[in-house]
């Protein structure tokens, strides 16, 4: 009887790995905007997060950093593509925390997933010919652990979605079972943006809603507020 | 001062006239009779030579009407020379039902030039009454900076509103207004402290408001503000202050007075 097949796909772990929130890229400090939506009482309960982080995947992460993700993925150059996003990203704290979390992880994966392709990224940054984005320095390295484009698209949604929900359960605060039925809802988003990525042209990168982007820059004016973007 | 003007079919511009002794040239656009329509396709080009000084308005709001199985577009290019001034200053788009409307705007600044550009957008209007029965607006905005041979992006700016696809309304996207508003200011000028100066005066209407800094490019920044409201005239009125403020520090000019209406 032949064996039942155990062994991973060889890059499943170090996908893991890359999209464990305790990878310390720093997402705990980053609302992306939502904790301007606290502040208006429109964000209040588990109910009225889960609207918000479905706005939020289907434009934001679906217009910006998957369509980001998926250009690379299909050969576009990496330095224009870098300042691409640093043009789209209105909001300065946004272009901030993109470049912040881009930055720590482009420094870890240097350490645990070395390729000639990260430390070509990596060179750009440091010679100040690009910014360093969080999903290019992601797709960067899950392009170079071989992952499929599907794949590293829906884990890194995924991952985001999972860091903006339990920042959320500490902000509100929302229970931890809470937290769990968010994310599980979300998962339908996050399949729905992946392919969604697959289907917009170049025409479409960036847009994103003035709702999400005025709550994004007002919350650099907040007064009492937990995270940094 | 004027030096060369050109256009055909149906897109007019009327005779160059100046509303002050600032030496600023203001062209206006008149829209084409009625509206656009499907398939209908408006290209402009404009160069505004080194030290010139221009201001761009139309003479009505943009109406698209309905544009079955096409859309209408608009494909506007803008240069700026050294030290040149531009203020885009159009009247409010307006969607009609079915409407489906593609407005591309590419602008190149040198690190010397001084631009403002400001846009309304209702929610349309159908003989129902109801609103946001358009198909599909997008209005996208490239500035680019150029000097020495060397150019590079500073912002791009896409709003695209789908009405049938989107909750446009909802949390997350209209966060329950009808109208948006935007200004961009491109100058070597554009100061953090400027954008909070903007913030606090677009706090004085009634109107959701963030002002935030783009990207710098070549010693450049750009500062974006982006208001959403239930009202045209809520939002000309901020654009108008917000803009008349600009004008003042940057130019010593007073705030524009159009006259259309």
């Amino acid at each position: 009887m032949p064996n039942t097949p155990t062994s991973p796909a060889p890059y499943q772990l170090a996908l893991q790995q890359l999209c464990d929130s305790a990878l310390p890229t720093g997402a705990f400090a980053h609302s992306l905007g939502f904790e301007s939506y606290i502040d208006r009482g429109l964000v209040r309960d588990e109910q009225s997060f889960g609207v918000w982080l479905s706005a939020f995947v289907g434009q934001q992460l679906t217009y910006s950093d998957a369509l980001a993700i998926r250009f690379l993925y299909e050969g576009d150059a990496l330095p224009e593509l870098d300042s691409l996003l640093s043009a789209q990203l209105l909001p300065r704290q946004l272009r901030e925390a993109s470049i912040k979390m881009g930055g720590r992880l482009l420094e870890i994966a240097a350490e645990i997933f070395p390729s000639p392709d990260l430390a070509a990224y990596r060179e750009l940054v440091s010679s100040g010919r690009a910014a360093g984005h969080q999903p290019l320095a992601f797709a960067v390295v899950a392009r170079s652990l071989g992952v499929p484009l599907a794949e590293t698209l829906a884990a890194y949604l995924f991952a985001a979605v999972t860091s903006l929900t339990q920042n959320a359960v500490r902000a509100i605060p929302l229970g931890q079972n809470a937290g769990q039925r968010l994310l599980r809802k979300a998962a339908d988003d996050v399949a729905a943006a992946a392919c969604r990525a697959g289907q917009l042209d170049r025409s479409d990168f960036g847009a994103v809603s003035p709702g999400l982007e005025i709550s994004q820059m007002r919350h650099e004016r907040q007064r009492a507020r937990m995270f940094m973007s | 001062m004027a030096v060369h003007q050109f256009h055909q079919g149906a897109l007019r511009i009327l005779r160059p006239h100046y509303l002050d002794d600032s030496g600023q040239v203001c062209y206006v656009v008149v829209n084409p009779g009625g509206a656009y329509l499907g398939a209908d396709l408006y290209v402009m080009d404009v160069e505004v030579a080194d030290g010139a000084k221009l201001l761009l308005t139309t003479q009505s709001a943009t109406k698209i009407y309905r544009t079955p199985g096409s859309f209408a577009e608009q494909r506007m290019r803008l240069r700026l020379g050294e030290r040149s001034q531009l203020e885009l200053a159009p009247d409010q788009v307006i969607a009609y039902r079915e409407a489906s409307y593609r407005q591309n705007t590419h602008i190149t600044v040198h690190p010397t030039s001084s631009l403002v550009m400001s846009e309304v957008i209702t929610p349309g209007w159908s003989p129902d009454g109801a609103s946001f029965r358009y198909e599909e607006l997008r209005l996208r905005t490239e500035i680019h900076v150029e000097s020495g041979g060397n150019s590079g992006l500073l912002a791009l700016d896409n709003l695209l509103i789908r009405p049938p696809q989107h909750y446009v309304t909802g949390m997350g996207f209209m966060d329950g207004f009808s109208h948006v508003g935007s200004l961009i200011a491109v100058d070597g000028r554009v100061d953090q402290e400027l954008a909070d100066e903007l913030h606090a005066l677009a706090g004085g209407h009634d109107a959701y408001t963030g002002v935030s800094l783009t990207a710098t490019v070549d010693g450049i920044s750009g500062l974006v503000l982006r208001s959403l409201s239930n009202s045209t005239g809520e939002l000309n009125r901020l654009l108008g202050t917000c803009s008349a403020l600009l004008r003042q520090r940057w130019h010593g000019t007073a705030p524009l007075n159009l006259r259309k209406y």
